[in-house]
């Protein structure tokens, strides 16, 4: 858009000048040359009058002055411009000309912590993604729209639930141990300078994000940039006419998966065949005349199906978007105002969310020297679902044979009492409102030329209310005549605020002398946090529809609770560049960082950070071999971050109040709960960092390439303690983690044909090893039934673990020479494989089975234009990455589940010895134990987005009264390779049971309109 | 120029007014939503607070996981941990053999933390300085006994150890820890009073020391210790046995005269959730973990006192449950059984029940279901009930002395009172055993008594360790009830895949955690593990 805005402003200035010149002689033509971008003016530019040998350099100021006649062309370049041709005639010393910077992605500014870089001149590796490439689909949440946008950055996003993300972020691997529950390993979210939440942030907003990947760049965060550090930029006030923006979509979301339960008599034929493999008696269900009455039946009510649960009740659900941004003002104040509507129903019942924001950026520039800025950002996020949050587990399991619900609108039940669509539709409600209020004041101030003050303070206020109400109601199933009664209907009400304040303070100075170009950043920086929360619980109201706390019951079983805590920041920071001629990039950064989770004499820490870069492409013996390149760069760095967030107070001995009774009345009690230790301190992190940037063929062409080894050390460890000490377990810093890994970006853009085309791909590898867990571990989690995980030294974190299978037992006399993991083994059980030859299978044999992190991950993004048409693709995936099937998935219809489609005349019967699964045996879990058979590979590639926009050409938008627009329609996870679909899962999911909200895909139209 | 000045003031006052907001410095952030123990030990309510963070040790549902690894409980479902006990299928990195071993010492440490502090209390209220002390002391030798019960020889910690001594202790062999429970509660018992006031209904008590000291002893197999400490309970005059055994498990009935020591509980606010965890599936959907056997139900004589395996006995296999000993029915429903929902329990396959064998993989797989602790009080919120749950009551005293003095040969009126006593209860009301009993008869007899008149209060896997029974009593197939066909078979059902298994040359004690091993290899490991 920016280069659009400026073209005219080219053709407006061409067209003013061209009655300004007819025909004069060779004449004296002067003019300057500037920046499009930033004003500054362009040096050493050459101007030479086309076709001659006539020719001349712009001076420091972008000045030149060259001989020529009105009818001759003159041809501008510079290293990092676009090329540009003026004729003569056009030309007017008084005024200036302009150079656009040329598309070279190296030319880009980029942000970085505390300021910004030139990318040419940057030392770390950082990846920008412009604000554009965020708006190009419906997501439900910002880690959504970065997914598979930058190399090194793994988005796993988990399902659609409105206005609640699961998804999780992790920049170059996981770095810490407790990362699975409580996000230690999640990166640090910067929005313009201060720590914000991220998933509900505004995509329209956003100018762009900065993800900073190695110490060089993350270590000016400190401690709190072990997992890398993201940066956000919103959009400001431009200068100029007030324009008026307007963004919307609408979408429709569906389920992308949806499991098909085996056909009926198949599925019953099958269910007598696993009673009679475990020696059961066949239940009346599946004696012959009731498999002929169920197969005969047309009444379903009576005859239900097994289970329809993905069928019956996800539908199509509507999503939407209005933003509307008003930018504008003058030379000494500019303001953009952004207002967002959005809104989402969920695909199933009892869903939804909703957003009303509104930001205010200011610009005011007070003086030459000094300038304010202060942004103010209110959000209201809503969002609603049903009292059972565990309505999906339901579709799989515990609910078959069920009626989803009848005519007269009466639920059926399951043999179990479930209905999933009856939790979803009575259950009750569980609504959160989140207001967000994030206010900040920046004052830049340039006491003498090249030193610049600035102060910033900042607050946030994040106050949400929660409000569970479980409705009292009974339900009999007038078929079976089973009956769920839930006799008490219950509240509980939660409050809780949490207030950040930041101040930052930063002295910049920047000085070039000669050749040598010195920049120097001194910075302190507090934050202070503090929280508290309450909630409250009453139950048995009059009837459903009174739901005031004060209307419960006020009895013993009214409940209350609180919370109440604080933390701080304290940190001093500094950064020093040094260029030599451009060419020879140095930067030095440090950080000393204190913080309130410590003992005093620990809170303190240094991170330093070291990085160099060698522009190989401004030498001039690389310039004489003529190579392809327009830029070449070599670049290295090391340094050190930590991560502080371990459990508020986990350094203080303190005593936990539990209760107790005695005759009849509740007594106090205190105890010490976990056992403390004052050493506590933070987890380091390492990593070295080398890599090469360049452009190639007239900046057709970008590419970067990354290798990085991270260790991180002192990782905060439940260290294990022998029980009779009166504690289990104790932090302390101690396991040792590596990450490593290679990052490619390859880019490539043609502006010069009728038909545009540009791609973008990223490409990333991440190998994960747990080094040392100080002799303790390995800490196994999780059952024969559910995802088993290994944390162990020498494997990659929360590896699978499991048994080894070596196909089936195929003949009595195998099974009587091989160790069996249950007596009573037949032909067709799982052959688990006796890894130790002690003659038995235990938990000995077992061993690592998956890697549940992806190896390989990789996006494309690739754009063609023809005319007023242009189609941006997006495909993204991941390889080398296992998931674990579990629950009625992987269970083949043993137990009281789902039976998947997949396992229909394909298990393991005399006739049938190559089966891909074994033998089914009711009840009895010996053939689904967790093994590599119920590993399946989770590497896939997915069509993530595919838009076509419209853009109006200039005479029917001026026809229609605006300045311009554009409709665009898309659709969002539409094809997904992978070997997940015949198991109806979807490749980003965890592994372990579907319990979630469903995947969703989307199909989109939206415009955007300017007027 | 001036007016940058003014400038740079307001912004340097705005960031110091940042700075200076909070009083303290950001970093000096203490917590004031917890106690730090460097502020504690100053008063008695100190004291009694730390004493009363010991009594949350005590065992209660997690006492039916013990029975369900015995014969005369089943553990229901295959995938609950106690299934591999059951099936002799487990090692020492079981789950359950972590949990007991840490429960204990957890227990342990909080006893000892209370008895290495609270002599920093300054007070002239000695009396009660002492009766915390001896309620301490108690609480231990309780854990102790369990322990020992189960692992045999364990670390003997008697004050608050750091990690580091924690990975180099050595066991101590059972014997000098037997030792050490029986003076141990020989002292506490002459600290602690006989009775509280109301409000402290539920504290150690003189009587719970000294029937705790008759257990241990009776485990240890010292006959004379057991009988005496028993006599001294008796004597004591303050515990009678309740007159209605089926109103024992009720919450009128707590706190009765036949309670020497229990776990309590409060409805609404410290609650368990016996019924939610053992309850027929019918009620609540959830439920019937372990469930009776027919191993259990068969023990139960018939109200003449004969075993229903004597012909003479009028046991009517077609009404099995017809004229059986009262107790029966007070421990287990039974098929045709009312409900606390109001249906009844209809356990038999093809009787079409919410509680029908097989309908669902949760339903007793027996057809029986604890009935004892699932009181129909709890029906409406099975999960938060607030009845107590008794860890030693006034039968078990009496069983105990009547058990040593017949091991002792001491066989006089006064055991056949003690046993009589709890068959005759008013709502029992079996017939007093025959005088002309031998030694080896009145053994059987007080053993059966045990067995079904505590059966699933948790502490039967004790008893048949010490007989050294288990290895006889444990193989075998499960069963559960008999129904009849159309035809008018018998049909005895049989659990599908479960094959209980007792090694006598290993299970009678449960290997040391392999986890605690690994920490700790100093700690060795029992024979046969």
């Amino acid at each position: 858009m920016f280069e659009k805005t400026y073209q005219k402003l080219l053709i407006a200035i061409a067209s003013v000048l061209l009655f300004a010149s007819q025909s004069m002689a060779q004449t004296l033509v002067k003019g300057t040359l500037r920046s499009s971008v930033d004003q500054s003016p362009i040096e050493g530019a050459s101007v030479l009058v086309k076709g001659s040998k006539t020719g001349t350099q712009t001076n420091a100021v972008g000045q030149f002055s060259i001989s020529a006649k009105p009818t001759d062309q003159l041809v501008i370049s510079s290293v990092g411009f676009e090329s540009r041709t003026f004729s003569v005639s056009d030309i007017s010393g008084a005024l200036d000309l302009q150079l656009t910077p040329s598309k070279s992605e190296l030319e880009d500014v980029v942000v970085v912590g505390y300021g910004a870089q030139k990318k040419i001149t940057m030392t770390s590796s950082v990846s920008q993604i412009k604000g554009a490439e965020l708006t190009r689909r419906p997501v439900s949440n910002m880690q959504q729209a970065l997914q598979g946008q930058a190399a090194g950055l793994t988005v796993l996003d988990r399902g659609g639930e409105p206005g609640r993300t699961s998804a999780t972020m992790r920049i170059r691997g996981t770095t810490t141990f407790s990362g699975n529950s409580s996000g230690n390993s999640s990166p640090l979210i910067i929005v313009d300078g201060v720590e914000q939440t991220f998933f509900n942030l505004n995509p329209e907003d956003v100018e762009t994000i900065s993800v900073l990947k190695d110490a060089s760049s993350t270590a000016i965060y400190g401690s709190r940039a072990a997992n890398g550090v993201i940066l956000v930029t919103t959009k400001r006030g431009s200068a100029g006419k007030t324009t008026v923006t307007y963004n919307g979509y609408f979408a429709l979301q569906n389920s992308t998966n949806d499991p098909v339960q085996m056909e009926l008599e198949t599925y019953m034929r099958y269910q007598v065949l696993a009673y009679n493999n475990s020696g059961l008696t066949v239940p009346a269900r599946f004696q012959e005349s009731s498999i002929q009455a169920w197969v005969s039946a047309t009444d379903r009510n009576k005859y239900p199906l097994p289970n329809i649960w993905f069928q019956n009740v996800l539908r199509s659900a509507p999503q939407y978007s209005h933003n509307i941004s008003i930018s504008g003002g003058g030379e000494n104040s500019r303001t953009r105002v952004s207002l967002r509507s959005s809104g989402q129903d969920g695909i199933a019942p009892g869903y939804d969310a909703s957003i009303r924001e509104m930001r205010i950026n200011n610009d005011l520039k007070i003086s030459n020297k000094l300038k304010l800025s202060t942004d103010l950002n209110y959000r209201f996020n809503y969002s609603n679902s049903p009292y059972r949050g565990d309505a999906f587990n339901f579709f799989l399991h515990g609910s078959l044979w069920t009626v989803p619900k009848y005519d007269d609108g009466t639920y059926g039940l399951s043999p179990q009492n479930n209905n999933p669509l009856m939790f979803l539709e009575k259950s009750g409600y569980n609504k959160i409102s989140t207001h967000y209020l994030y206010g900040t004041a920046k004052l830049d101030y340039e006491v003498v030329k090249n030193l610049t003050l600035t102060g910033q303070i900042s607050g946030v206020v994040n106050y949400q209310e929660q409000k569970a109400y479980q409705n009292a109601y009974s339900n009999r199933d007038v078929t079976t005549g089973g009956s769920l009664t839930v006799a008490n209907n219950l509240l509980t009400e939660g409050r809780s605020r949490f207030t950040e304040l930041t101040t930052n303070f930063l002295a910049n100075y920047q000085k070039t002398i000669k050749k040598h170009e010195f920049r120097g950043l001194l910075g302190f920086s507090e934050i202070y946090n503090n929280g508290n929360s309450i909630s409250a619980y009453r139950e048995r109201f009059y009837n459903n529809d009174i739901q005031s706390l004060g209307q419960g019951t006020n009895d013993a079983t009214k409940n209350n609770g609180g919370s109440d805590y604080e933390f701080g920041l304290r940190s001093f920071f500094a950064r020093f560049n040094y260029a030599y001629d451009s060419k020879y990039l140095l930067e030095v950064n440090g950080r000393y960082d204190g913080s309130s989770r410590f003992a005093a004499e620990n809170q303190y820490s240094f991170f330093p950070s070291f990085s160099a870069a060698w522009r190989l492409s401004r030498e001039s013996f690389f310039q004489k071999l003529n190579l392809p390149f327009n830029e070449l760069k070599l670049r290295g760095s090391w340094g050190q971050t930590g991560n502080q967030t371990v459990p508020l107070y986990s350094y203080y001995s303190s005593l936990s109040a539990g209760s107790y009774t005695f005759g009849g009345a509740a007594v106090t009690s205190f105890s010490a709960t976990s056992l403390a230790d004052r050493t506590i301190t933070w987890e380091t992190n390492t990593q070295t960092d080398l890599g090469i940037d360049g452009t190639l063929f007239n900046n057709h062409w970008n590419f970067s390439i990354d290798y990085y080894k991270k260790r991180t050390e002192g990782i905060l460890l439940a260290l294990p303690l022998p029980a009779v000490i009166g504690f289990t377990s104790s932090n302390q810093n101690a396991g040792i983690i590596d990450n490593k890994g290679w990052e490619f970006t390859l880019g490539y853009k043609n502006n010069n044909h009728k038909v545009q085309y540009s791609f973008l791909g990223n490409f990333a590898i991440t190998t994960n090893n747990v080094v040392d867990l100080k002799g303790s571990g390995p800490f196994i989690s999780g059952s024969d039934l559910d995802p088993r995980y290994i944390v162990a030294e020498g494997v990659p974190f929360n590896a699978h673990w499991g048994y080894k299978t070596n196909g089936y037992f195929q003949t009595a006399s195998e099974i009587t020479s091989y160790p069996t993991i249950a007596t009573n083994t037949k032909p067709g059980d799982v052959k688990y494989v006796d890894l130790n030859n002690d003659g038995k299978i235990n938990a000995d044999d077992m061993t690592v089975i998956g890697n549940p992190f992806p190896k390989f991950t990789f996006g494309l993004n690739s754009e063609v234009s023809y005319r007023n048409f242009s189609l941006n693709i997006f495909f993204q995936g991941a390889a080398k990455v296992d998931t674990r099937i579990s629950g009625a998935l992987a269970e083949m219809g043993i137990f009281e589940g789902f039976t998947h489609q997949i396992f229909a005349g394909n298990y393991w019967t005399p006739t049938n010895t190559n089966a891909k699964f074994p033998l089914p045996r009711k009840s009895d879990q010996r053939n689904v134990n967790t093994s590599d058979r119920q590993i399946i590979d989770g590497s896939y590639l997915r069509l993530k987005n595919i838009q076509l926009t419209y853009t109006l050409s200039p005479e029917i938008s001026k026809k229609l009264g605006i300045k311009g627009a554009n409709v665009y329609t898309s659709a969002t996870n539409l094809v997904t390779f992978s070997k997940l679909n015949e198991w109806s899962l979807d490749p980003e999911a965890e592994s372990g049971r579907v319990t979630y909200f469903p995947q969703t895909r989307l199909v989109t139209i939206g415009a955007n309109i300017n007027f | 120029m001036k007016q940058y000045q003014t400038y740079i003031a307001i912004l340097a006052f705005s960031i110091l007014t940042s700075l200076s907001g909070c009083k303290k410095g950001v970093l000096e952030t203490l917590p004031n939503d917890r106690i730090s123990s460097e502020i504690y030990w100053k008063t008695e309510s100190d004291a009694r607070s730390a004493v009363n963070a010991i009594y949350p040790s005590l065992d209660a549902v997690n006492l039916f996981n013990l029975e369900g690894v015995t014969e005369i409980g089943h553990t229901n479902t295959t995938f609950t941990a106690e299934y591999n006990i059951e099936n002799g299928t487990y090692d020492a990195s079981h789950s359950r053999i972590q949990t007991e071993w840490t429960a204990g010492y957890r227990g342990i440490y909080l006893a000892n933390y209370l008895l290495d502090n609270i002599d920093k209390i300054v007070t002239t209220n000695t009396a009660l300085i002492s009766q915390f002390k001896g309620e301490a002391r108690t609480l231990r030798a309780y854990f102790y006994s369990k322990l020992v019960g189960l692992y045999g020889d364990v670390p003997l910690i008697t004050t608050n150890i750091s990690a580091a001594d924690g990975k180099a202790i050595t066991r101590t062999s059972a014997k000098t820890l037997w030792d050490f429970i029986d003076k141990e509660l020989s002292e506490a018992s002459a600290l602690l009073p006989n009775t509280y006031a109301a409000a402290d209904k539920g504290r150690i008590t003189k009587g719970a020391a000294l029937a705790l000291k008759a257990r241990a002893n009776l485990w240890a197999g010292r006959y004379t210790d057991a009988a005496a400490a028993a006599k001294q309970v008796i004597d004591l005059g303050v515990y009678s046995l309740l007159p209605e055994y089926g109103k024992l498990f009720s919450l009128a009935s707590e706190n009765s005269a036949e309670v020497v020591l229990d776990k309590q509980f409060l409805t609404g606010t410290v609650t368990q959730n016996a019924f939610s965890f053992m309850g027929p599936y019918s009620q609540k959907s959830s439920g019937s973990n372990y469930v009776p056997t027919k191993t259990l139900v068969d023990l139960f004589p018939m109200k003449n006192g004969k075993s229903i395996t004597d012909p003479t006995s009028g046991f009517d296999p077609k009404n099995p449950y017809l004229n059986r000993d009262p107790r029966l029915r007070f421990t287990s429903y039974l098929d045709g059984d009312p409900l606390p929902s109001g249906i009844l329990f209809k356990p038999v396959p093809g009787s079409g029940g919410g509680d029908e064998i097989g309908k669902t993989q949760y339903n007793t797989t027996t057809g029986f279901s604890l009935k004892k602790y699932c009181s129909a009080e709890d029906f409406a919120a099975p999960g938060a009930s607030g009845l107590n749950f008794i860890l030693l009551r006034y039968a078990e005293v009496l069983l105990t002395y009547a058990e040593a003095k017949i091991e002792l040969n001491q066989i006089d009126a006064t055991v056949f009172d003690a046993i009589n006593k709890v068959r005759t209860r008013n709502d029992v009301g079996l017939p007093a055993l025959a005088s002309t009993l031998t030694q080896t008869e009145l053994r059987a007899a007080v053993r059966l008594e045990r067995t079904i008149e505590l059966a699933f209060e948790g502490w039967h896997l004790f008893d048949i360790r010490r007989w050294k029974t288990a290895e006889t009593l444990m193989p075998g197939k499960v069963f559960g009830l008999t129904y009849y066909t159309s035809a008018g078979a018998p049909v005895v059902v049989e659990v599908p895949s479960v094959d209980k298994a007792f090694s006598a040359s290993k299970h009678y004690l449960w290997p040391v955690p392999q986890k605690e091993k690994t920490l700790n290899p100093a700690l060795g490991q029992n024979p046969g593990w």
